[in-house]
């Protein structure tokens, strides 16, 4: 054994150096220390100390230039410092490491935020609406609240969510099932008080309404069953907001008499309208009266359609109630002709129940889900581009991680510093996400079509920002986990030998590089499904605009004239209405004009129903129904639709000339013989008019409303021609122009105003605007999944673009050798083509599967396109492989580029 | 030239190494040079042959400072810990290093 002091004293004085005993105690023990290790490690004991004398020697020899004697001696005995522990140490360096290696690659920092903050943007948006729809509590109790729907088996017109009049009286005396039973209707009034006027949303309800949905007024009370009576005084209710309007605090308000399209209403109670049934925009509440069947003198019958809903009693299903609803409808007095003028049909009604919120969103749910889906899978791909971009970083950090880790620094740390370098990137996109959800939070509810429900309260509040930091922070752990594992695993000492270059076989041959593909793979297979949806909503959206409507929606100008009954009769109308279709026709670029009752995609058609006595071609009297039309002689060629037989109305047809009528094919079909021109017909618009009406002509079908819905029985009137003359009260004007007919529009308006002064014109529209609004959501649909695969197609092409270039920069020398073996160019290029294709092919197919199994899903949504569409199916993987042949274009420029000699150069 | 490049690279790299080591908690000496040893594999076994002088140079520079410490149940021992100054210089170093290391990446991803 080595007396140690005494060998240091030794070698340094050799060395010609003097040494404090300090010096000499601190390179004892280490020798010490060093020669027992070296024991311990299986060396015997002459070896071992040689080994620590090697290295006393080392520091003697070295020590050249640096003072060993009269060292500095600071006092001893500090405390021994506890063991670090080393978790949380150095998080704020790591952060700071991590944000100067980003803002060294601006480019990766931003598109990785900016990938994230669609992805966290797009989600956050779609959940929160997702849960504003279909999950958000109603702000009324709503667990027992039924929402009831009437039809009838052969119904030609069907209403959604009404019941009628029979219904509702019959059902009300003393229900079993539930406990309750109300029926409401809701409109637009104008509201005046002291002269000034308010568009207010009014709900007309019988009083039953606030036991069914439990209200309280803040201020007065609320109204009762007999003031919902004919004759009763006119009372209303005002939502806090329309009684702000009327008095300063709500209680002043009760007792003020306000006036409501004309008729004076008095303020009988206050209520909270945000909790107040049916809680939406509707500002006051006035009392509705559902007729009985069978009027009281027992001489006539009426229908009224209302919406209908009811509260179900503890432990009665919905199902229940339906049933029990239904024996009560079919109860309910016959309806008769009315019955048949309304639905085509005198068979007696059924009754369905549906929980109150789900009927208020099964129109949305499914494109919702479907849109909730497509949203995720956006968030996979953005989330899997931005891995993979880290995964492309990784391979080219091997080596400083190789000497951050020489230097000291643990896997862990590593892994650490990686994953905090993550979470800065993930609180970037996740903060810039949400003001992108806050931005579409404003815009949605614009894009959104206006029957769309529950969007009163859509905004960006807490739980929207919670989203999105819940989902920046999952999605950066998940692209930070992978790198960080496969930091972990990386092998030291082999990455600081290792030559900079791959071997050969490019990319896809390690393990980040399979990776790399395999994720690439997934997004091309997520952006063939969403292609597969663009296309098929594209397609049917465009097969919507495009269909066949009967009319030409084209070059057409509508206007709506509200001429209210109190000012206007009939007649009046009708020659206000003459004037301006008169100097309309000889206006510059008008090619006809004309005036209807109602434009087709609005509300306020009329139903008709009336006896056919047994005639040509029928042989027993029938009950029909149809729709009448009153419009001016001009309307047909207007509106662009085709005689099929016959002809359209004309100038021969005069108040005193025989009455004449036009039907639409689908009238002459049911009710008519094959030849219907010159028929008779009983059928009479005025009630004192008793002469017989001649059919001149049958037009073609046209789709009213969607073209999905069936075409109805139709009457056309000339209103020319009857006494009483244009009786519906919002007349329209419609104009066929030769060139842009929005610029007709306020020609028409001031038209209006020249016939007749203080004439204001309401809803003026192209014809081709009222389709694209009837077509919002099949519209929104197709423009949503556009981006999606827009957005996935972008993704999934730069990536193929990073790995190919990736693949072929690794592949450099493999590429060299190939050409200095004689490869040709158009070799190279194929073998960078056959990798990207390879991807493609196998992603597309993947995706296609997926489309295929999935898209009957959707098919409910489309229209004029089968949901396996052949023509999608076989246009989305074209789509793919064009972009992917793009895609590839500049690294197989570049691998036919390579210089043998450089890229054999560059590997020595 | 290149010599000189590559032991004034040596030098720098053997301070940054010690001042990283000490960085965290004091060490004394047998310490530091275990784990020069360990964490390099035994690659870096020259800075270990010049450790007491470079540790004695890091000291007269103010970097880091050496005191006697004894703990309960162990004999005194030298440990070395990072002064401010230390602090400052191995923050320099590493921001050296690390612009080397941006070279490398650049490098790397040029081939």
């Amino acid at each position: 054994m080595t007396n140690w002091p005494e060998y240091i004293r030794h070698r340094l004085a050799s060395a010609r150096r003097v040494a404090d005993d300090d010096v000499i105690l601190e390179w004892a023990q280490h020798a010490e220390a060093a020669a027992a290790a070296a024991r311990a490690d299986g060396s015997d004991a002459a070896a071992a100390d040689a080994q620590a004398r090697a290295l006393v020697d080392d520091w003697c020899a070295n020590a050249a230039g640096v003072a060993l004697a009269k060292r500095a001696r600071r006092p001893d005995a500090i405390p021994a410092p506890p063991a670090a522990s080393g978790r949380w140490v150095g998080i704020g360096q790591d952060a700071r490491y991590g944000l100067r290696r980003l803002a060294r690659q601006p480019g990766f920092a931003l598109v990785a935020t900016l990938l994230i903050a669609i992805g966290v943007g797009a989600t956050t948006t779609l959940s929160s609406l997702t849960y504003d729809v279909l999950l958000k509590p109603l702000p009324f109790p709503a667990d027992r609240l039924i929402r009831l729907a009437e039809h009838r088996e052969g119904e030609t017109h069907s209403f959604p969510n009404i019941v009628t009049n029979g219904t509702y009286v019959s059902w009300s005396k003393a229900p079993t099932t539930i406990e309750a039973l109300a029926a409401w209707n809701t409109g637009t009034s104008t509201m005046t008080v002291r002269g000034d006027a308010h568009r207010v949303r009014v709900a007309s309800a019988t009083a039953s309404l606030f036991a069914v949905v439990p209200a309280r007024p803040v201020a007065g009370r609320l109204f009762t069953a007999g003031e919902e009576l004919p004759g009763a005084n006119h009372v209303i209710v005002l939502g806090k907001g329309a009684a702000a309007q009327v008095a300063s605090s709500s209680a002043d308000a009760v007792g003020v008499t306000v006036d409501l399209d004309g008729t004076p209403y008095r303020v009988i109670g206050v209520v909270d309208e945000a909790s107040t049934f049916p809680a939406g925009d509707t500002s006051a509440w006035i009392p509705l009266n559902v007729p009985a069947v069978v009027s009281p003198d027992g001489r006539s019958r009426s229908v009224s359609l209302t919406s209908g809903v009811a509260r179900l009693k503890p432990g009665a299903t919905p199902q229940q109630a339906a049933a029990e609803g239904s024996a009560r409808a079919q109860a309910a007095p016959d309806l008769g002709m009315v019955g048949m003028a309304v639905f085509g049909t005198t068979n007696k009604p059924t009754l369905t129940a549906t929980r109150y919120l789900d009927s208020m969103t099964a129109d949305v749910r499914p494109a919702l889900l479907v849109m909730v889906a497509a949203v995720l899978l956006l968030f996979g791909v953005a989330i899997a581009n931005v891995a993979g971009m880290q995964l492309a970083r990784m391979t080219s950090r091997r080596r400083e991680v190789a000497i951050r880790s020489a230097l000291g620094a643990s896997p862990g740390r590593l892994a650490r510093q990686m994953l905090i370098e993550n979470l800065m990137l993930g609180a970037a996109g996740g903060a810039a996400g949400w003001l992108l959800s806050v931005a579409l939070h404003q815009l949605l509810p614009r894009l959104l079509p206006a029957s769309f429900p529950r969007l009163d309260g859509f905004r960006a509040d807490w739980h929207v920002l919670l989203i999105a930091l819940l989902s920046a922070t999952g999605a950066s752990v998940i692209f930070g986990v992978v790198p960080a594992i496969m930091a972990r695993r990386q092998n030291l000492v082999a990455a600081l030998v290792e030559d900079s270059q791959a071997p050969a076989g490019g990319g896809s041959r390690t393990r980040i590089g399979r990776l790399r593909v395999g994720i690439l793979t997934g997004q091309v297979a997520v952006a063939a499904l969403l292609l597969t949806g663009a296309s098929l909503f594209g397609r049917s959206f465009l097969a919507l605009l495009g269909a066949d409507r009967g009319y030409d929606p084209h070059n057409l100008a509508t206007v709506t004239l509200p001429m209210p009954d109190r000012l206007y009769t009939g007649q009046r109308r009708a020659q206000t209405l003459d004037r301006i279709v008169d100097r309309l026709t000889h206006a510059p670029g008008v090619a006809a004009a004309a005036a209807t009752n109602v434009t087709p995609l609005a509300r306020g058609d009329f139903m008709m129903g009336f006896p056919l006595p047994a005639g040509p071609g029928r042989s027993e009297p029938v009950a029909a129904h149809a729709i009448g039309r009153l419009v001016s002689p001009g309307y047909f060629t207007a509106m662009g639709m085709r005689v099929v037989l016959g002809r359209g109305f004309g100038d021969t047809d005069s108040p005193t000339s025989a009455r004449t009528l036009v039907v639409n094919e689908t009238f002459a079909k049911r009710y008519l013989s094959a030849t219907p021109v010159g028929t008779s017909l009983g059928v009479t618009y005025d009630s004192t008019d008793h002469r017989p009406a001649l059919i001149v002509g049958v037009i073609a079908d046209a789709h009213e409303q969607g073209v999905t819905d069936p075409p109805q029985p139709e009457l056309y009137f000339d209103y020319q021609q009857t006494v009483a003359g244009m009786t519906i009260s919002t007349p329209v004007i419609v104009a066929r122009t030769s060139g842009d007919p929005s610029l007709l529009l306020p020609v028409i308006a001031r038209y209006a105003q020249d016939a007749e002064p203080g004439l204001a014109v309401d809803s003026s529209m192209t014809m081709q605007d009222r389709v694209l609004a009837s077509l919002a959501q099949p519209r929104l649909y197709a423009l949503l999944f556009s981006t999606f695969a827009g957005f996935a197609l972008l993704v999934a092409a730069t990536g193929l673009f990073g790995v190919l270039s990736y693949s072929v920069a690794q592949r450099a020398r493999e590429i060299g050798v190939r050409t200095a073996l004689g490869a040709r160019p158009r070799d190279v290029v194929a073998l960078v083509v056959r990798q990207a294709f390879g991807v493609s092919v196998i992603g597309t197919a993947i995706g296609l599967v997926a489309a295929f199994a999935l898209v009957t899903l959707i098919g409910t949504m489309l229209y004029g396109v089968a949901a396996r569409d052949v023509r999608t199916f076989v246009m989305v993987p074209a789509v793919i492989l064009a972009i992917a042949a793009i895609a590839c274009y500049g690294p197989a420029r570049r691998a036919a580029a390579i210089d043998p000699l450089t890229a054999l150069k560059i590997s020595q | 030239m290149g010599s000189h490049v590559s032991k004034e690279l040596k030098k720098g790299s053997a301070d940054l190494l010690i001042l990283a080591l000490v960085e965290d908690r004091p060490r004394h000496g047998y310490e530091i040079g275990r784990l020069i040893g360990e964490r390099s594999k035994g690659a870096l076994s020259y800075h270990v042959a010049s450790l007491y002088p470079t540790l004695y140079r890091l000291e007269d520079r103010g970097l880091i400072e050496g005191r006697w410490v004894e703990k309960a149940g162990q004999r005194r021992r030298r440990y070395y810990r990072l002064t401010a100054a230390g602090r400052i210089r191995l923050r320099e170093e590493r921001s050296i290093w690390q612009q080397f290391f941006v070279a490398l990446d650049r490098v790397a991803s040029l081939g």
